[in-house]
């Protein structure tokens, strides 16, 4: 049984390493995006893992999932519609060529 | 007899609801005025509605703290003071908003008034849950909708781009803090923070220590990003200016007000029992003093070299972000004489950051560019204005005969009566530091030649504005008593206990 969480756990750190790294290296804004959303998938799949596998299993760690996976996509809804309007501006979606700010 | 979950009076939620009624009905609004008609309307109906939720704020003051919503709502005397800052500083951007002008926002204008009033629903949210789902939620509302704010004038590719690095480093911040709210939420079983709290206490010692350090650790990291403390500090700049100036003046006082909110709930109630624990002082105690330090150091010292306007604001909240969290830090066995300083700082921090920014506003729209050079000789072309800017800034540098001075005054004093002499030493070093990048700006308005001789245009309301900033300011300056008496005499301990549900009598 703690094998079964340990490993849901590890592959949820792994998926959260990963879209860490991946917002901070990647020049594709898209793949920076995508990134985010490996992060809070992450921590979706800590919160199921604990909810069935957990010290205390219940259903409200699923029922936290639902309401992030809602706002999830609520933000990387916002967050294309960001890009297309940065797009529109600059006519690329290279990440590291938002950089007119600096100080 | 037995509750059930919308078993609760109307009247306990009524500001949450005047503001998610207002808002409700001006996106419709919005959608059925015609287009070539003024939205300013929608922008007043707005203000009326925070005006409004701000009475009921105001009557809901003195009754027991009590919990609805199966426990995941509650208010407080810690909530209520909250509100009451976040509407407060919303009614100040409404007005600022108002007397700024629609060219920037261009048919947008509705959409800009309701976003508002949805962020400002969010952090009220957060600063009245006590459970980890609606803090979250409340959190993105404000999140989500500050995003859509900063890059509305989405002509203007700065605009763009800070809603662009706006929305990737609030993302990610949110996923640290999901991340570490699902290690709380696995150690608990419970997404209720008193219930955490409970658990906590009782898996202490063990390997269950290390989780709950490493959850803690996690959503400290999110909480840095929200708040802009020094090491993720990086987007605020670059935020406050490419959004416009209100929203900016949003960002500094509203959304840094919940998010400081929100730590101070999750550590208080969730993670009480490391507080018991001599870990406190040796592990959470130090990480805040340090962030604390490295803000007011790295946020002053960088200040000094900007001449942007609102970057220098940027890095000024980032500094005065680290001073807020100086008594939260230093808390030891005595917490409650937390909450006057900080909340007292706090008061006098929305006063005179609104009113800078909005002199800044008008000066800088006149002259065309943000730069601070913008400000040259403002005191022969408009004495009035660089007289209440030199006020602000003499605030925020925190000499005497202002709120600011006052609020440093007592946040020093709580740092020396907890023994942190060296933290003390920061504050009143950096704070000198400071006074080298404020009185630039005074330099510039008083010293330098004026680059025309017209006034500056400021039109009615925003001399209301820059009237209220000013009244706040020396008022807390000359009688701080009041606000402190009135802050002093509410019932903080309520925080850390679990309230009885339902409506009080």
């Amino acid at each position: 049984m703690t094998l079964t969480l340990t490993s849901y756990l590890a592959l949820a750190a792994i998926l959260f390493v990963i879209g860490l790294y991946g917002v901070l290296t990647k020049r594709n804004a898209v793949l920076v995006l995508f990134s985010i959303e490996l992060m809070l998938n992450a921590a979706n799949i800590n919160l199921v893992a604990f909810s069935k596998y957990g010290l205390f299993p219940g259903v409200t760690g699923q029922v936290f999932t639902l309401f992030t996976i809602t706002v999830a996509a609520a933000e990387a809804a916002v967050g294309i519609a960001i890009l297309i309007a940065l797009y529109r501006n600059r006519e690329t979606a290279e990440a590291d060529r938002y950089n007119s700010m600096k100080g | 007899m037995e509750q059930i979950l919308l078993d609760f009076d109307l009247r306990v939620m009524a500001p949450e609801l005047v503001i998610v009624s207002a808002a409700a009905l001006l996106s419709i609004i919005d959608l059925l005025l015609k287009e070539s008609r003024s939205r300013k309307v929608i922008g007043w109906f707005g203000l009326a509605a925070v005006v409004l939720a701000g009475v009921f704020v105001a009557m809901a003051f003195g009754h027991e703290p009590y919990q609805i919503l199966a426990d995941t709502y509650r208010i407080d005397s810690f909530s209520l003071m909250f509100k009451a800052i976040l509407l407060a500083g919303t009614a100040g951007v409404f007005l600022f908003s108002l007397a700024s002008g629609k060219e920037e926002w261009k048919s947008r204008e509705g959409e800009y008034y309701y976003l508002l009033l949805t962020a400002l629903l969010g952090a009220m949210v957060m600063v009245s849950s006590a459970d980890l789902i609606t803090l979250f939620v409340g959190l993105e509302l404000l999140s989500l909708s500050s995003y859509i704010l900063v890059g509305i004038r989405k002509e203007r590719g700065e605009a763009n781009e800070a809603a662009w690095k706006y929305v990737v480093l609030g993302g990610v911040s949110s996923a640290f803090i999901l991340y570490g709210m699902s290690f709380a939420y696995g150690l608990a079983g419970s997404t209720n923070l008193f219930e955490i709290s409970r658990r906590f206490a009782e898996g202490m010692g063990g390997s269950g220590h290390l989780f709950i350090y490493l959850s803690l650790f996690l959503m400290m990291v999110g909480f840095g990003f929200k708040v802009a403390f020094v090491p993720f500090h990086m987007w605020a700049p670059d935020v406050y200016q490419g959004a416009s100036t209100p929203i900016a003046a949003f960002l500094a006082i509203v959304s840094k007000t919940a998010a400081f909110a929100f730590i101070i709930r999750v550590l208080l109630v969730a993670y009480s029992p490391l507080m018991s624990d001599a870990s406190w002082m040796e592990v959470v105690s130090w990480m805040l003093m340090i962030v604390a330090a490295l803000s007011m150091i790295l946020g002053n010292t960088i200040a000094l070299r900007q001449t942007n306007a609102k970057r220098l604001m940027a890095y000024s909240s980032i500094a005065q972000a680290g001073y807020l969290v100086v008594p939260f830090a230093t808390i030891g066995l005595v917490p409650f004489d937390l909450f006057p300083s900080m909340l007292f700082y706090l008061v006098a921090y929305l006063f005179m950051t609104f009113g800078a920014f909005v002199v800044i506003e008008f000066v800088t729209k006149d002259r065309g560019h943000g730069g601070i050079s913008a400000f040259a000789g403002l005191s022969r072309r408009s004495p009035w204005l660089a007289a209440a800017m030199t006020l602000f800034l003499i605030s925020l540098a925190g000499l005497p005969l202002t709120a600011g001075f006052f609020g440093k005054f007592y946040l020093i004093t709580s740092t020396l009566f907890n023994n942190q002499e060296w933290l003390a030493a920061v504050m009143i070093l950096t704070t000198i530091v400071s006074y080298y990048y404020y009185f630039g700006i005074v330099r510039q308005m008083y010293f330098l030649p004026p680059y025309s001789d017209q006034k500056v245009p400021v039109p009615w309301l925003a001399t209301i504005a820059i009237l209220l900033g000013v009244g706040g300011t020396i008022g807390l300056g000359l009688f701080p008593e009041p606000l402190l008496t009135f802050i002093g005499e509410l019932d903080w301990t309520s925080v850390l206990s679990i309230a009885s549900s339902g409506a009080p009598q």
